[in-house]
């Protein structure tokens, strides 16, 4: 199955708990319940998580692996970045695969029926972990300028926001004030 | 392809003609031929029974095929076109189309054949397109070669009758090997002709649609006929469908052109059926990366 960007979680690899529950605020104060079951016991579909330069109109299984044969052609010459190329209803897509940083994961989420009845609760269960991703674009090579590989960038400067402060960075910084 | 080692007879004048098959089936590569001789030799050559490959048998051709290739006196070449290639040039955002293509495969023929030294001063050609235009574009990149092009060269022609030949051999058995690249069980090789009257054909296409992927890559998608077996398959959407579409797609800051799906009648309200991720709303470092903030799923 092909995924679409908005349906990928990605969390932090090194979360104890297997079971996370977050409370999250909505403009209009009701809060809303939604409970994660990040399990790694499902299947890793590392290789096989791929990002189309197009719409699909449809929701549901397709027999990717026996059609859709993405080739490895080196690496391109203007970023090094390795190059594959794959076929989608006659038309040539060129993609890379971009690994997902250290200590994060990809999962595959999908909803379960809930074990209570509240209409406000939604439960979500892991259908698989991922690695990497393979974007693909439409008649030009993959670059660093892409949305995609771009978007992995709030990665980096989330870890320098959330990063615990030191005493000693907090005296400092106050000095500076 | 010949020999390697140049005979002595190319460093003398010679004469080339060139010649297509498989420009019209829906699936399997078009291939383009070349056959070439001295001058001198031209005489000999319209004495072999060479003929329009399209009014001789299959066994004729093989036969005539395999002589050929053992007359020291002829040489030959082939460039054989992918019907991925011809679907991806025919796709594309900015859509090379059948005639351009051809016309660069002769070109490169030609230019293949200078490199190797062979001394052409005549090339003899179907016209692809308008005849006029089409040797104007080939003396302009080849102003040493005096162009012939007509239609129905094949016919008038031997060098280009031989060119009919070599093509079309390479064509049937090209298509006769072809090791289909999709793995699914239910993959046949009847294809028939590959013609899009060709009741085998047909069946052959009916047998192996498939709803997400369409075809095996054997088919060119970049053909009319594929439309309407198209019509049951899912839906797909791609920017360089809507280029002339106003407000269909709008530059992002790298040049790029960004499909907008609202702008093709593909619009909800619903948070799960929601397909591109926007930033809307946020500051510019997020929407440049297309990044929403998803606080509700």
């Amino acid at each position: 199955m092909f995924t679409k960007l908005g349906g990928l979680s990605l969390e932090p690899k090194s979360v104890p708990p297997p079971k996370r529950t977050g409370w999250i605020g909505r403009g209009n104060c009701h809060m809303e319940k939604a409970t994660i079951d990040l399990k790694r016991d499902g299947k890793d579909l590392s290789g096989r998580v791929h990002q189309l330069p197009c719409c699909v109109k449809h929701d549901g299984p397709a027999s990717v692996s026996h059609y859709f044969k993405p080739k490895h052609k080196g690496v391109g010459e203007d970023e090094g970045l390795p190059l594959q190329e794959a076929h989608f209803r006659g038309r040539l897509l060129q993609g890379t695969t971009l690994p997902l940083p250290h200590g994060y994961s990809g999962f595959v989420l999908s909803k379960s029926s809930p074990p209570t009845s509240d209409e406000n609760s939604h439960s979500w269960d892991t259908k698989a972990t991922f690695q990497d991703i393979t974007y693909w674009n439409h008649d030009y090579s993959p670059s660093q300028n892409d949305e995609l590989f771009r978007a992995f960038h709030w990665l980096t400067v989330a870890k320098a926001l959330h990063n615990p402060v030191t005493p000693e960075e907090l005296a400092s910084s106050s000095v500076t004030l | 392809m010949g020999s390697k080692i140049l005979p002595k007879w190319a460093s003398k004048p010679c004469v080339m003609g060139i010649d297509e098959a498989g420009r019209g089936p829906v699936l399997g590569p078009m291939v383009y031929g070349c056959l070439y001789c001295s001058q001198s030799y031209l005489k000999t050559l319209s004495t072999l029974s060479f003929a329009d490959s399209k009014t001789l048998k299959e066994e004729k051709r093989e036969e005539l095929f395999e002589t050929l290739k053992l007359n020291d006196s002829i040489g030959w070449d082939v460039d054989v076109i992918d019907p991925r290639e011809l679907s991806a040039k025919m796709l594309k955002k900015n859509k090379i189309n059948l005639n351009e293509i051809s016309h660069s495969s002769a070109m490169g023929l030609i230019d293949r054949v200078l490199k190797m030294g062979v001394l052409l001063t005549e090339v003899y050609i179907d016209t692809v397109g308008d005849a006029g235009k089409y040797e104007m574009k080939l003396s302009n990149s080849f102003p040493s070669i005096k162009f012939v092009v007509a239609k129905k060269a094949d016919s008038l022609y031997p060098v280009v009758s031989g060119a009919s030949i070599v093509a079309k051999v390479t064509r049937d058995r090209a298509l006769r090997e072809w090791v289909l690249d999709e793995t699914a069980e239910n993959m046949q090789r009847n294809f028939g002709s590959g013609y899009p009257g060709d009741p085998q054909t047909k069946s052959w296409l009916e047998d192996h649609k498939h709803h997400i992927f369409g075809f095996p890559s054997l088919v060119r998608f970049s053909w009319g006929t594929c439309n309407s077996y198209f019509k049951d398959a899912a839906e797909v959407l791609w920017e360089s469908d809507n280029l002339d579409e106003d407000g269909g797609g709008s530059n992002n800051k790298n040049g790029k052109r960004q499909l907008k799906l609202s702008n093709v009648g593909f619009t909800t309200s619903k948070r799960s059926e929601e397909i591109e991720s926007s930033g809307k709303g946020r500051c510019r470092f997020f929407q440049a990366r297309k990044l929403e903030h998803l606080t509700y799923f």
